[in-house]
């Protein structure tokens, strides 16, 4: 299902008060009743902002994985803000970037349209309660409840593939198992994720402390999911 | 007078255009890519080499294969891989599908609203269809449909190779992970057939839009190759003659820091501005299209070379032509065989320039003996087009210089549209 399939009847339920990338004009100052908030917060001025949008929100989503986990961009937490910068710019005198955080570091969420690209269904559930005035039901478990209710053979204990499965939040339908491939958690770590015990059975599988950081910093480096396992396996 | 753009609509990503007119003259334009960089090139360091692709592709919401099968072929020409011809023309698969959803994104969700006088597509006070309240528009129903169609059957295209239409997954170094079924290829070319037809009409419907009498001087840049219209491998090639090979890329063209800018701009070195995207792919190897696509611009009448930027427009539908068909013809030879191959690590660099929807990418690794990522280097399309778009505002500002301000600011936001910036790209 295409969530483009609906865009007639999504979009024409509500009043888009302001998108730029849809929308020429508009009023980026509100009040709104719902707003959906995409992008990591990588320069100061963006935290400013977002505190207004709060302010003027009934409803706020954070939507895809950069909101709601700092996603690819936080990557860059995993080493000196300078070690990264000075490798794209020989001039930083006019980059103002901050370390990368999720948008719920600095404001209050009601919900998370995880995924990236975030996933069809929760944004369908988010808009769809906001019109009907029922609270939303987002998946909370993780990608391997997809897989069973696929049939999928488990490509960790079968194949021996380092997959983020077990500790990422499901929305993708299981996608990379699917494919035959390791789940790489682009939705994000599952809230409670237990992120040492997987890090422990790929240790044991011969994956390097190396490898491990790679896989839970590739997204989520900055959540408190994957921070444990980091911190473990760090020199 | 002084004329602000602070945050241009309906492009991808966030910049803005600003001028100053005095005593009738232009004194001066900046176009200001002010959107955050992400730091792509610094934090790709230290990386494994398989997970380039999965990275990259997260530079772009609406061209994530293009920068998954540069990164690909850059690093398995690092390491040495020489991918089949069967991997190669999958890769084209799925590079095509995803230009012609790109340019059907731009053509009627970013650029068609302008020509009906209309803030976006449609919206609740502007309904596509009757009731229309008071003071709406509304009345496109039949565009909006057939981009719904379109889209639904290129994304299938997409999605059944890669899992998924948006940063598919599937598409690895060494090739595909899984492969679709016989039934499975048989479904997406029946969806390809059933859009044909709306594909000409999209053709047909763009040519009939207004477009700015206007000209730029620049030379338009593309890969080509002999035996295709090169997507994903080929040599440099401009209109002004020159043919270079990928590989001598970084000798010819040079990308500079932008005071008042985040992005970077890209100049040919010792020549000055370039365009890059659709329109200069037409222009340099319009002999190269789908039979199909050649007999529709002929239709239409275009002409190559006209310089006028407006007519992106136009060659992007052309575009949208040639990708459906020549994915049937290539989806029709599909064999099924083996598509994935071990890649064995080694220490070395590579490069790769692809055509993206919005023109010439480049990709640069180092990699070490382990397959660690030492040095990555991202050339983006719209930063090989800065420099001439930079140019061709200010020439259109100083041949509208009467114009009254909202004109002469739509205008500019009109032409920014055309060149199909990708903003977020171009802060990688």
């Amino acid at each position: 299902m295409y969530f483009q399939k609906h865009i007639i009847e999504s979009i024409t339920s509500f009043d888009i008060v302001y998108a730029r990338m849809l929308k020429r004009g508009g009023n980026p100052h509100g009040p709104f009743d719902i707003a959906l908030v995409e992008g990591t917060i990588t320069e100061s001025w963006q935290v400013d902002e977002l505190k207004k949008i709060r302010e003027q929100s009934k409803q706020l989503f954070a939507i895809g994985s950069c909101a709601i986990d700092g996603g690819i961009p936080a990557i860059k937490s995993t080493m000196p803000e300078l070690e990264a910068e000075k490798k794209v710019y020989k001039d930083l005198s006019t980059i103002h970037s901050i370390r990368p955080h999720s948008v719920d570091a600095y404001i209050k969420v009601d919900g998370y349209i995880r995924g990236c690209p975030p996933g069809e269904r929760d944004l369908h559930e988010a808009l769809a309660s906001v019109l009907t005035g029922k609270k939303p039901a987002f998946l909370q478990y993780s990608v391997c409840v997809e897989c069973k209710l696929k049939g999928n053979i488990c490509v960790l204990v079968a194949y021996n593939m380092p997959c983020m499965g077990p500790v990422t939040n499901a929305g993708c339908g299981a996608l990379c198992p699917s494919m035959n491939r390791a789940c790489y958690s682009c939705f994000g770590p599952m809230k409670q994720a237990n992120g040492p015990a997987l890090a422990r059975k790929f240790r044991l599988m011969g994956l390097s402390r190396e490898d491990i950081i790679r896989k839970f910093t590739e997204f989520g480096a900055d959540t408190i999911e994957f921070r444990r396992v980091i911190e473990t396996y760090e020199d | 007078m002084k004329i602000k753009v602070d945050y241009i609509a309906r492009v991808e990503g966030e910049g803005s255009v600003k001028f100053n007119i005095e005593g009738g003259k232009l004194k001066e334009l900046k176009l200001n890519i002010w959107e955050p960089p992400r730091f792509f090139e610094g934090f790709l360091v230290g990386r494994k080499f398989d997970e380039v692709p999965d990275i990259v592709s997260r530079i772009c919401g609406i061209c994530p294969v293009s920068h998954m099968t540069t990164s690909i072929r850059a690093i398995e020409k690092a390491v040495g891989f020489i991918p089949s011809l069967e991997i190669k023309n999958l890769r084209k698969i799925m590079s095509l599908s995803q230009i012609v959803a790109s340019h059907l994104v731009h053509l009627y969700m970013l650029v068609l609203p302008d020509y009906h006088r209309l803030d976006m597509l449609f919206s609740r006070e502007n309904p596509p269809s009757p009731p229309f309240t008071k003071g709406g528009k509304g009345g496109l129903l039949e565009e909006i449909k057939r981009l719904i169609r379109l889209k639904e059957a290129v994304n299938n295209v997409t999605a059944i190779f890669g899992g998924r239409p948006l940063h598919p997954v599937a598409m690895v170094v060494g090739g595909f992970t899984k492969i679709p079924s016989r039934d499975e290829i048989g479904k997406v070319i029946k969806g390809l057939e059933s859009i044909k037809g709306d594909a000409l009409d999209t053709v047909k419907m763009v040519s009939k839009l207004h477009y700015p009498d206007f000209r730029n001087n620049t030379e338009y840049v593309s890969i080509i190759s002999k035996d295709d219209y090169a997507v994903n491998e080929g040599t440099i090639a401009s209109s002004s003659g020159i043919e270079v090979e990928e590989d001598d890329y970084l000798s010819w063209f040079q990308e500079e820091e932008v005071p008042y800018s985040n992005a970077k701009r890209t100049v040919m070195k010792g020549r000055g501005s370039i365009m890059v995207g659709a329109l200069s792919r037409l222009n340099i190897k319009f002999g190269m299209l789908h039979p199909e696509a050649k007999k529709a611009a002929e239709m239409i009448g275009f002409k190559i070379l006209g310089k006028n930027p407006f007519l992106n427009n136009i060659a992007q539908a052309v575009e949208i032509v040639h990708g459906i068909w020549e994915c049937i013809e290539l989806l029709d030879a599909f064999s099924i065989g083996n598509y994935f191959f071990k890649v064995n690590v080694r220490e070395g660099s590579g490069s790769a320039l692809t055509e993206a929807p919005r023109g010439m990418l480049y990709h640069q690794y180092e990699l070490n003996k382990k397959g660690i990522i030492e040095r990555a280097n991202i050339v983006t399309p719209t930063a090989h087009n800065f420099m001439s778009l930079e140019e061709s505002l200010k020439k259109l500002v100083n041949e509208n210089i009467d114009k009254p301000k909202n004109e002469l600011s739509l205008l500019c936001e009109m032409l920014v549209r055309a060149y199909d910036p990708c903003f977020s790209c171009s802060v990688h």
